[in-house]
């Protein structure tokens, strides 16, 4: 389903904290950059690369 | 008098950001230091998987994302480390891909006994740490069984799939929400906090939630 035929929220909520934190939709579960550089730092921390 | 802030988390036992969402917001929660009431509601994200899914969730996903099994591989690895640091030790070689409905009428079943979050949480490990099974009805009964749930009627329930209306139900409020990925918090009934997110912004939310019923 694109975003064009998606139903209308019925019940309004207001949205609080980061907007493009890390969440599943479907079966796609992506990883926001932030995260990844998360790994990469930890990795760089562990002398792992 | 007691008023905790109530805190209606929408998830699915095969997603991996509803896991580390969940050690996330338990941290955040902590941090915050108010009452907080959690209930937990049914998403599922991919209901048309077969119960028995012949493959690894490599598979599974490079067929449905049509993603080379190279690049399936590095995304679970990324992923599993990010859970690492939140303490959570998935074992994507062991994962069991499957349809996750019964698992969700088997957390209902919970519920009805006042167990919800036990048996969310042992579900989640259940499916990313231990390698278990979560779709079929003897691995789901073995489960209750081992948290203590009596075994003839944990049966009865899910082979009858009574509480199959109350996963359709939270489905369907889900949809009403607008929800259209999880993990997804709604805090007091009218905000919304949507995926993994840090811990300090699900204390932060809650501290603004708490504020905000002060004033």
């Amino acid at each position: 389903m694109d975003a064009a035929t998606l139903p209308l929220p019925v019940i309004k909520l207001e949205l609080l904290g980061d907007a493009s934190a890390a969440a599943c939709e479907g079966d796609s579960c992506a990883i926001p950059d932030h995260h990844l550089q998360a790994v990469v730092n930890r990795k760089l921390d562990e002398d792992d690369v | 008098m007691s008023n905790p802030i109530k805190v209606d988390i929408w998830s699915d036992v095969q997603c991996p950001w509803c896991y580390i969402g969940k050690r996330k917001f338990e941290a955040g929660a902590s941090e915050f230091g108010g009452e907080v009431e959690v209930e937990y509601h049914s998403f599922e994200l991919a209901p048309d998987t077969p119960v028995d899914f012949d493959g690894t969730p490599v598979d599974y996903l490079s067929q449905r994302k049509g993603l080379p099994i190279d690049q399936v591989e590095q995304m679970l690895e990324r992923v599993t480390g990010i859970a690492k640091s939140v303490g959570l030790d998935y074992d994507y070689d062991h994962v069991h891909q499957t349809n996750t409905v019964i698992s969700h009428e088997l957390i209902h079943f919970a519920k009805s006994k006042g167990r919800q979050l036990e048996m969310k949480e042992r579900l989640l490990d259940a499916y990313f740490v231990r390698g278990e099974h979560v779709g079929r009805i003897p691995d789901l009964v073995a489960i209750a069984v081992e948290l203590g749930f009596d075994e003839a009627e944990v049966t009865e329930a899910l082979e009858s799939h009574r509480f199959l209306p109350d996963v359709k139900a939270d489905v369907a409020l889900a949809q009403e929400y607008g929800i259209q990925g999880v993990p997804f918090f709604v805090i007091d009934g009218k905000y919304g906090v949507s995926g993994a997110q840090e811990a300090s912004t699900f204390a932060n939310v809650l501290a603004q939630v708490q504020s905000e019923r002060v004033v």
